[in-house]
């Protein structure tokens, strides 16, 4: 067995595809219709683009539960997934710069510098750095 | 303050509040990433931190999960495929990134990315003159 996707829940596919992308800087990997508006679509990291792939499932729209999940995370301030970052401090200053909002500025706890942003289909996200 | 804020704090402040401790084992770690080409023990190591051995990789092991050994071998392994994929033969490679052994460095190469790094090296190789 191989780890090759994390999903992540959205409330809007094409809208969580140009923000993952244009915003964040993904790149699309894959993009399938599977029924009615709802597609498969993957994404890399620019560095990494044979790594691990992101989903963006629609899950929150067609299943009760999930959205209540996704709701209460938020809710509370807890970031649904992570990624890492070479340095936390550029990242903010750059996706502040494009409109992002985050709900935590850069902090540390440890050995590790994080901060924690809005993705705009539902999700806190956070990015980290190892110090 | 959100839930997520208030129990961050609190883990911190019980957890995460020796900010000496910190600072030294965040050291380490910049060491082994500025000499991971070198030859580095526990011993030189805590030297650097005037810390014993035995203190150093309980503290190591607390703050990153893992091992200075598992640590320093995780980052030339991450350090040998950017060489590989430089074109930097296998023997050069594995000298560069600190191993002394052709042999144990293919195995351990092997065993954790899948291919060894001769086959590693092909396909990087193959996948860059595609891309230009």
């Amino acid at each position: 067995m191989r780890v090759t996707i994390i999903s992540i829940p959205v409330r809007d596919q094409e809208k969580a595809l140009q923000f993952y992308t244009n915003t964040l800087g993904f790149i699309k990997k894959k993009d399938a219709p599977i029924d009615g508006e709802n597609r498969w679509i993957t994404l890399v990291s620019k560095d990494a683009q044979d790594g691990i792939e992101i989903l963006l499932e629609p899950a929150p729209l067609h299943f009760e539960p999930c959205k209540v999940f996704q709701d209460a995370l938020v809710k509370a301030g807890i970031p649904y997934t992570q990624f890492e970052v070479d340095s936390v401090d550029s990242e903010y200053e750059r996706l502040t710069n494009l409109g992002v909002e985050f709900s935590i500025k850069p902090s540390t706890f440890g050995t590790v510098k994080y901060a924690v942003f809005n993705d705009t289909c539902g999700n806190y996200i956070q990015i980290a750095e190892t110090l | 303050m959100t839930f997520f804020e208030s129990e961050i704090k609190r883990i911190k402040e019980s957890n995460f509040s020796n900010e000496k401790q910190i600072e030294t084992v965040i050291g380490i770690k910049n060491f082994i990433d500025n000499n991971y080409d070198t030859k580095l023990n526990l011993d030189f190591l805590s030297h650097t931190r005037y810390v014993s051995k035995y203190h150093l990789l309980r503290l190591f092991k607390k703050y990153y999960g893992l091992t200075p050994r598992q640590y320093l071998i995780d980052t030339r392994i991450e350090k040998s495929k950017l060489k590989l994929s430089d074109g930097m033969s296998v023997t050069e490679t594995c000298y560069a990134v600190g191993f002394e052994s052709v042999g144990s460095f293919s195995t351990l190469f092997k065993s954790r990315t899948g291919k060894t790094p001769s086959k590693y090296r092909k396909e990087q190789l193959s996948r860059s003159k595609l891309n230009s």
